[in-house]
């Protein structure tokens, strides 16, 4: 459903600079539909821009994305804004990417409004939350009097208002406790199975994303370093950053 | 060398952040902290640094550092045998000075030497840090250091005052995986080179495996169990701890749903009677609305209703 060919991001210094370095390198990946793909690196491996490309939110130097078999990268205006109703997005802080000033009910019905959707808001919106796991009287609160991880419910939430088929998440639980990390990752499990939802993960905590994922991608300056199906690549790492990044605390918490 | 028993930190009287901490930590090891967001981690940290919020009361039935007493908050350790870490090293260092005057004015308020002989010292400690071509640090804007060095600098002040006790509070979260586990290697070092002790602060179960020596799970502001590390985290006797383990993602087989721990820890002003965990506990009985007992196993204990063959 998302296939990404060649994908380079080189961001300019200024208007008449030569362009710099490149921030994704001939970046290709293949996500079919109802799969997870997990993304990892660390800061300054590309992977934000990666995301941010095929949300495009920044512009892309070459290559190409497909996106339920159209050209996304030609898309403009209307056509642009339809397409894009088929990506939800949930950033890593709830509490940055909420607004405080509105109600959960207004965050949830500000899509809906936007896209013109003809249906009770109210509704959708209560029935979204108990999707996410959270009952109805939540619709009244504001987001500084949830909890991390309920507000982070209301991300998701949010995300699906508009039954995107790809939901692109960047370090979702990173800001979570690890109990409310594992309450997280069962609910985006429960969702990819009911919803037949896509996922693309990012992260740069390897443990998380290998519970999640169906396949791998390992990035390092703007390239893919290691890639394939998740057992593939946890079981037999072929490049020692890979190694690097699972052997964290291991050897010393399983036997 | 730091020595705790019923720790007791109260806000305006009846916000209890900390209720019943022990902690015991030797000379030259390291000790994890571990324990949700609210369990009084960082309140524990603050109050051994004498740090706490205007407002708090402290009580201990113990609270030394090598023979020191703690509760007279005048006799302060801070700053000459013990020093903080913090998690966010940009915002522990000034943004508009260099790195170099930064150092100075550590190792200025704490010795009487001259400024050509300080800032051989510095560079000195830069290079202990493992930082190379500590000159170039010395001259450098935080903002010109990645994380990872930022954070070695933050570790080079605070050993800069001549602190022996280290107070970091999750010193790897901030950074990346791989360059956390090079912090992690650095304070490894820096006990077995220089006799440091370190209580580490953290939430991160992989932290703990992968540096402490010792560590103590901390539960709505109580020490719940305390062990050697290999003991704790391959056989928790506490069930919030098997709990925390459990819902780690690697616990469980991919795909597979993860123990997740529902419900919340007591809110501070709650009193609580019996077990704190006793709420959310699986394996909860009516005798858990009783304070639960201390149970000891070698090194270790912990604080549960249930005997040790059936927890």
């Amino acid at each position: 459903m998302l296939e990404v060919r060649d994908l380079v991001v080189r961001y300019r210094r200024g208007f008449l600079s030569a362009p710099g370095l490149a921030a994704v390198n001939s970046v290709s990946l293949t996500l079919p539909l109802g799969h997870t793909l997990g993304i990892v690196g660390e800061s300054g491996s590309g992977k934000s821009s990666l995301l941010r490309a095929i949300l495009r939110l920044v512009p892309v130097t070459s290559g190409a994305i497909r996106l339920n078999g159209q050209d996304f990268l030609s898309l403009k205006g209307p056509s642009l804004r339809v397409a894009r109703h088929g990506i939800g997005v949930v950033a890593q802080n709830p509490f940055l990417s909420l607004s405080p000033r509105l109600t959960i009910a207004e965050i949830l019905a500000e899509p809906m409004q936007a896209a013109g959707l003809a249906v009770n808001h109210r509704a959708r919106a209560a029935s979204l939350l108990a999707q996410c796991g959270l009952p109805a009287e939540f619709l009244t609160r504001r987001a500084r009097e949830l909890s991390g991880g309920q507000a982070q419910r209301v991300a998701i939430a949010r995300a699906l208002t508009l039954s995107p088929s790809l939901l692109v998440l960047d370090e979702p639980t990173s800001a979570l406790d690890v109990s409310v990390q594992a309450q997280i990752l069962n609910l985006l499990q429960d969702l990819k199975q009911d919803l037949g939802l896509s996922m693309l993960f990012v992260t740069h905590n390897l443990k998380v994303v290998a519970h999640i994922s169906d396949s791998l991608l390992v990035m390092q300056r703007g390239e893919v370093v290691e890639s394939g199906p998740t057992d593939q690549v946890m079981q037999a790492p072929t490049k020692a950053y890979t190694q690097e990044l699972m052997g964290f605390g291991r050897h010393a918490l399983r036997p | 060398m730091l020595e705790v028993r019923g720790l007791q930190v109260v806000i305006n009287s009846d916000l209890q952040v900390v209720r019943k901490v022990d902690l015991s930590v030797p000379k030259g090891t390291i000790h994890g902290l571990i324990g949700e967001s609210g369990c009084g981690k960082t309140m524990t940290g603050m109050a051994i640094l004498g740090l706490l919020p205007k407002g708090a009361g402290l009580q201990a039935g113990t609270f030394t550092f090598e023979g020191t007493d703690l509760l007279s908050g005048a006799a302060t350790l801070r700053g000459r045998r013990i020093a903080l870490v913090s998690q966010d090293p940009a915002a522990a260092l000034n943004p508009v000075l260099r790195v170099g005057r930064q150092m100075d004015d550590v190792l200025r308020t704490h010795s009487n030497v001259a400024k050509p002989a300080r800032r051989a010292q510095a560079a000195a400690l830069l290079a202990a840090t493992g930082l190379p071509d500590p000159d170039r640090v010395l001259n450098a804007y935080p903002h010109q250091l990645s994380g990872g060095m930022q954070q070695r600098v933050v570790i080079a002040q605070a050993l800069a005052t001549g602190a022996d006790f280290l107070i970091a509070d999750e010193p790897t979260t901030a950074l990346d995986v791989t360059v956390g586990a090079q912090v992690l290697a650095l304070l490894r070092r820096l006990v077995a080179q220089r006799g440091l002790t370190i209580l580490m602060i953290t939430h991160d179960m992989d932290v703990v495996a992968e540096v402490c020596d010792r560590a103590s799970v901390l539960y709505a502001g109580i020490t719940v169990e305390e062990g050697p590390t290999e003991a704790l985290l391959r056989a928790p006797r506490h069930p919030y701890t098997k709990a925390l383990l459990a819902a780690l993602p690697d616990a469980r087989p991919k795909g597979q749903r993860l123990a997740a721990l529902e419900g919340a820890i007591p809110p501070p002003r709650q009193i609580i009677q019996g077990c704190a965990f006793a709420p959310r506990c699986p394996m909860a009985m009516p005798v858990c609305a009783t304070p639960p007992p201390r149970r000891t196993e070698g090194e270790r204990f912990w604080l549960c209703h249930l005997e040790a063959r059936d927890a």
